[in-house]
């Protein structure tokens, strides 16, 4: 699967997701046009259950909406078959959940380096890789343990590790500083800002955090699963 | 990457692995004695009526065992009989005559079948000697002696030292009636031939009957039973002799053969049975251990596992756990066959199938025993495990990751 050129960008055509709960239809997402160029550094805010990380679902390919149509770097996700989805996030889009959402049973090197091995790249060019990247987020040296001894933040680096680790043009983070202290969310969210204005990665995320807010060059805030605003910072 | 989780994934959830492996392993090893048991069974039926009373393979006219008949006889036996010894896998051959009469003690009378044996090669072939339950076998030279069947010596209230009338007709038209001294009893484990059975010597039958030189089947024992086609085939081309036919127990025996199979397909429903307890054990261990790991194969899926690799991680773990059982399923499968090879199972009565008396059930230790379980077990873990692995791989992340 190729990969999607820098300039390209994420869009958005009145995209509504309804879920049916007792026969009554509740709108997640309601009518959403959005495009997003790349290099962006944008959080979508809003109070819960305005549609964030739905948002963030369906521009993924993770969920599917119920009306709408979504084009990332130019390719409609819903002509893409299941197989073509899981390459197509595997090759061009990194997670950072808010659960962190480590694969148990790997270590922290293997859960880095997962991806990469989907994509087929070498050993050698995949460790070389990791370890970078731990080094990058600051975890040096724990590249053998299981998730279960590291902190919730550490996990946290490890999920942005692995998200970013096959540099995929955008990333996508899912409250991303919500189970973390405020100085390892500060960490976290100074070394997101690093890697989008080194490499130029597009980050996306949904937060309820002041300090992600403040940190974004664009705010879009949903409510009722609608966009309520949308700003650009100077 | 995929079989490192699989790997990881089942030693993650020991309980729930060992359950599954509990499953698999109770079910192998129940379906490897079931086998063990019933080859045994099998085994020592076909053999106690093969080795002991029809021989492995029988030669006779063309046409005899559809209608036998007095004047269809195997002319100049000793030849042929030499013929059949050169043949590759025969450990034995006899000759025997076959006549109907009617026997005398007193002044009881009943119907007999005599039949005409070569003592000697009779006891090498089918241990004639070893049916003789009272008294003494009959001498190797002919003597104008009887050993008649147990129930036949109840019938007619004969003892040992008590004569034997035989009436008949010969193969010239003559009137057949001659006295032999009872000398011995014998049981062949067969309730009919018990009952009608008096055993002569051979030159006393072909007297009797003037047969002489001639008789109506030579029975052939071969060293191993599994080859009996291959030899039968090489006896026919061997005497390249289009009067005689030559057949293997299963011709000679068919109802006996058929009562077999279709006994043996009775085993293999049960064999069904105990697959299915386990396949639904396993299905579900596996779909529990699917849907507790919902989050998990989201997440998979949203990092870029495809479908198919997600299918194949659930059928890994499946395989895994199944290759595991079969190791363990075989030890104890053989171990049990082995055991119940030597002790067997002893009836509180003794049973009869086939007219074959059995005190004792012993198994039989055979690849079958391993083979048939293992590809079983693989076989419907597997296919239950399709099920659950197909539900993973469809799994949509977004859903899936909001359970907990």
């Amino acid at each position: 699967m190729e990969q999607i050129e820098k300039t390209d960008v994420i869009v958005t055509e009145g995209v509504t997701k309804v879920y049916t709960t007792d026969g009554i239809p509740v709108y997640a997402l309601n009518g959403i046009d959005l495009t997003i160029e790349s290099g962006e550094f944008t959080a979508l805010v809003g109070p819960s259950g305005s549609g964030k990380t739905t948002l963030l679902n369906i521009i993924s390919g993770l969920d599917s909406p119920t009306e709408g149509k979504v084009w990332l770097a130019g390719k409609l996700l819903s002509e893409m078959s299941g197989n073509e989805l899981s390459d197509f996030r595997r090759d061009n889009i990194g997670f950072v959940f808010q659960a962190y959402n480590l694969i148990p049973v790997l270590t922290v090197e293997e859960n880095v380096e997962y991806i990469m091995l989907l994509a087929g790249i070498l050993k050698t060019e995949r460790h070389k890789r990791v370890i970078a990247m731990l080094e990058a987020v600051g975890l040096d040296g724990m590249a053998d343990r299981q998730p279960t001894q590291l902190s919730g933040g550490q996990q946290q680096r490890v999920a942005i590790a692995r998200a970013m680790v096959s540099e995929p043009a955008i990333i996508l983070a899912d409250e991303p500083t919500a189970n973390v202290d405020s100085k390892t969310g500060a960490d976290l969210l100074e070394m997101m800002h690093r890697l989008n204005t080194e490499t130029g990665m597009t980050f996306i995320f949904s937060t309820h955090d002041p300090m992600v807010m403040e940190s974004a060059r664009r705010l879009i805030t949903l409510r009722d699963g609608q966009i309520d605003s949308d700003e650009t910072k100077q | 990457m995929i079989l490192k989780i699989a790997i990881r994934n089942t030693f993650r959830q020991k309980r729930r692995t060992i359950l599954t492996a509990l499953a698999m392993v109770v079910g192998f090893t129940l379906l490897s004695v079931t086998i063990g048991l019933s080859d045994g069974a099998y085994g020592n039926i076909i053999s106690m009526f093969t080795r002991n009373r029809i021989g492995h393979i029988q030669v006779h006219r063309e046409g005899y065992l559809d209608k036998p008949s007095l004047y269809e006889t195997i002319d100049g036996y000793t030849a042929v009989g030499k013929a059949i010894q050169d043949v590759a896998g025969v450990e034995a051959w006899t000759p025997r005559i076959y006549a109907a009469g009617l026997g005398s003690v007193g002044e009881k009378s009943t119907a007999v079948q005599i039949i005409g044996v070569d003592v000697a090669r009779e006891t090498r072939a089918t241990r004639f000697d070893q049916k003789i339950v009272e008294g003494n076998v009959l001498p190797e030279a002919a003597s104008h002696e009887a050993v008649i069947g147990k129930n036949l010596a109840k019938i007619l209230s004969a003892k040992i030292g008590n004569e034997i009338v035989i009436f008949s007709q010969g193969a010239d038209g003559s009137l057949a009636n001659d006295v032999y001294k009872i000398v011995g009893i014998a049981e062949s484990g067969d309730d009919v031939t018990d009952r009608t059975a008096c055993y002569l010597h051979i030159e006393d039958a072909q007297e009797l009957f003037v047969l002489d030189g001639r008789a109506h089947e030579i029975v052939v024992i071969v060293s191993n039973i599994n080859h009996v086609d291959k030899i039968t085939s090489a006896i026919k081309a061997g005497l390249n002799d289009s009067t005689l036919d030559v057949s293997p127990w299963q011709v000679v025996a068919k109802s006996f053969y058929r009562a077999m199979k279709a006994d043996q397909q009775g085993d293999a429903i049960s064999r069904w049975v105990i697959m299915l307890i386990v396949a639904i054990g396993v299905l579900n261990t596996v779909l529990m251990s699917v849907l507790e790991r919902t989050r998990e194969y989201g997440v998979l899926k949203a990092v870029g596992t495809t479908p198919m690799q997600i299918f194949w991680l659930v059928i890994c773990e499946v395989v895994i756990i199944t290759l595991g059982s079969i190791c363990v399923g075989a030890l104890l499968g053989g171990l049990a066959n082995y055991l119940l090879s030597i002790y067997g199972i002893t009836y509180p009565e003794e049973i009869t199938f086939g007219g074959m008396k059995l005190k004792t059930l012993y198994a039989e230790v055979n690849v079958r025993c391993l083979i048939v379980p293992a590809i079983t077990v693989m076989l419907s873990a597997t296919v239950v495990g399709l099920f659950p692995a197909i539900k993973a791989a469809r799994i949509i992340p977004a859903r899936a990751m909001r359970t907990h």
